[in-house]
């Protein structure tokens, strides 16, 4: 599991590769939360190198949404491929937090 | 052999009493337990003050003077270990919810049916001769690795056996869990003439994991007693869990609804995988995914259903993403595809040889490499 990020104005792009399963989702909420900054008020996380996300991930993945929610800021995910694409959509996941195609998309939001 | 388990029954109907002492006479007479018996939540609660030995409850809801809700409300002043389980009306949804959310451990319906009574006491009194071990070794401080496997022993202490043939169908179910305590359980209940199955898997994993799936099993089975369509029971049971979950916990499932006369399978699905179907001529489908949000983080979230007639010979496989995410010694997933070509041209010849063909596969598939989740898959076949 790794992390890069980069910022504009108050959006924040964070891109994470590996898997997120059990043994590393509070890690991966620490990471996450980890690249936030105070100004920050849009996060998106670009998941185009996430290879694999377990229940686990998932809870903590909302964990963190509702966190920047009770802030007034949004989270929202865009560009997963078809197996973490097929997590959030089975799970219902993609009704809760916003799921877009591309980095792009999730910009003009 | 130790002293035999004392259940105080509390009922205003004076018949049950000699009922319960002529139908359970094998196992007082076995000192697998023994009963005494109060006429109404006054009277039970003057008994569990005398007798501190008494370990469980049984009771009715609508008795005078003090009702069996009221009484549940009061057990854990008398002794917090105590466990409780309510005598409802089928279909009493107001007073289920209740009880639930006053911690009663299980239910039975009205009319009382005796075999499904004794698998109830069985599985109460096991659950609790757990939490008693698991409460001794608390207070020796064991090491934290110890009391997870307590919990482990705890959960599987809820899981039901389930007879290869019951009400007119097959049904197989078995959890193999991960190196520690996980989430998932199934169970099955009689509903009048139809059967109710789940399958569910609780995020996350340890005690607090384990924690919230016995409080899903509770609320599943309350609502499955209590409303009739599938996706009612899920809508029931989202409601009950997300009311106080600060921790966001949650748990896919899905639950099924078998009428075996007309061979009619109603399911509703929370976030979980869908089921396949087997035909008897060995054609493997995936049965539609239905709208809905794994149970306990949105409000308010409504379920979909989703009907399918079994054929003789058709079989239903339940399973929890265990099975296709099992990984082996390269990283690789089960997947959907190694699920469907178990079955693919191989029809099972009865329930349990489908579930056990699940489980050889995913063993063979996996080899040596480390099992990270837990493993559940129950099948129903339709004879």
């Amino acid at each position: 599991m790794k992390f890069s990020h980069e910022r504009s104005g108050d959006t924040l792009v964070v891109n994470a590769s590996g898997r997120v399963d059990g043994s590393n989702a509070s890690d991966f909420l620490d990471s996450l939360q980890g690249t936030f900054d105070p100004g920050d008020q849009r996060i998106i996380l670009n998941l185009s190198s996430l290879e694999y996300i377990s229940s686990a991930g998932l809870r903590v993945l909302l964990m963190a949404a509702q966190n920047l929610d009770k802030q007034e800021k949004s989270l929202s995910v865009c560009s997963m491929t078809e197996a973490v694409g097929d997590v959030f959509r089975i799970s219902g996941f993609d009704q809760i937090i916003d799921v877009f195609p591309s980095v792009e998309d999730a910009k003009q939001g | 052999m130790t002293d035999a388990y004392k259940i105080l029954v509390v009922d205003d109907e004076p018949d049950l009493e000699p009922l319960i002492l002529q139908r359970m006479r094998r196992q007082i007479r076995a000192k697998e337990y023994g009963f005494v018996f109060a006429r109404d939540g006054v009277e039970a609660l003057e008994k569990l003050n005398a007798d501190p030995t008494i370990d469980m409850v049984l009771s009715d809801i609508n008795m005078p003077k003090m009702d069996g809700l009221t009484l549940l409300q009061q057990l854990p002043g008398v002794d917090p270990n105590l466990r409780a389980v309510i005598v409802s009306a089928y279909g009493d949804m107001d007073n289920i919810r209740t009880a639930m959310n006053r911690g009663a451990f299980d239910f039975v319906t009205k009319p009382i049916d005796f075999d499904d009574l004794k698998i109830t006491i069985t599985r109460t009194l096991a659950h609790l001769a757990e939490w008693r071990e698991a409460l001794s070794s608390r207070d020796q401080l064991v090491a934290l690795q110890n009391e997870l496997s307590i919990a482990s022993q705890l959960q599987q202490s809820i899981l039901p056996s389930i007879p290869p043939v019951t009400h007119g169908c097959e049904v197989s179910a078995n959890m193999e869990p991960a190196r520690n305590v996980g989430g998932d359980f199934y169970d099955y209940f009689v509903l009048e003439n139809q059967l109710g199955f789940v399958v569910a898997d609780v995020s996350d994993k340890g005690i607090p994991a384990s924690m919230f799936m016995m409080s899903s099993r509770t609320a599943l089975k309350g609502a499955a007693i209590g409303v009739r369509e599938p996706e009612m029971v899920l809508y029931e049971v989202n409601k009950q869990l997300q009311q106080d979950n600060p921790t966001f916990m949650f748990v896919t499932a899905i639950y099924a609804l078998f009428n075996p006369d007309s061979g009619l399978l109603t399911y509703s699905i929370a976030g979980h995988d869908p089921p396949l179907l087997v035909s008897a001529s060995g054609q493997v489908t995936e049965l539609p995914l239905t709208k809905g949000i794994a149970l306990g983080i949105a409000p308010e979230v409504a379920y979909e259903q989703h009907s399918v007639t079994l054929e003789p010979g058709d079989t239903v496989v339940l399973f929890t993403d265990g099975v296709t995410e099992a990984m082996n010694a390269d990283n690789e997933l089960f997947g959907m595809d190694r699920l469907t070509a178990v079955f693919d041209g191989n029809p099972p010849s009865s329930a349990t040889a489908a579930s056990e063909a699940v489980f050889e596969c995913v063993r063979t598939f996996a080899g040596d490499a480390l099992q990270s989740d837990d493993i559940t898959c129950l099948t129903l076949r339709r004879p």
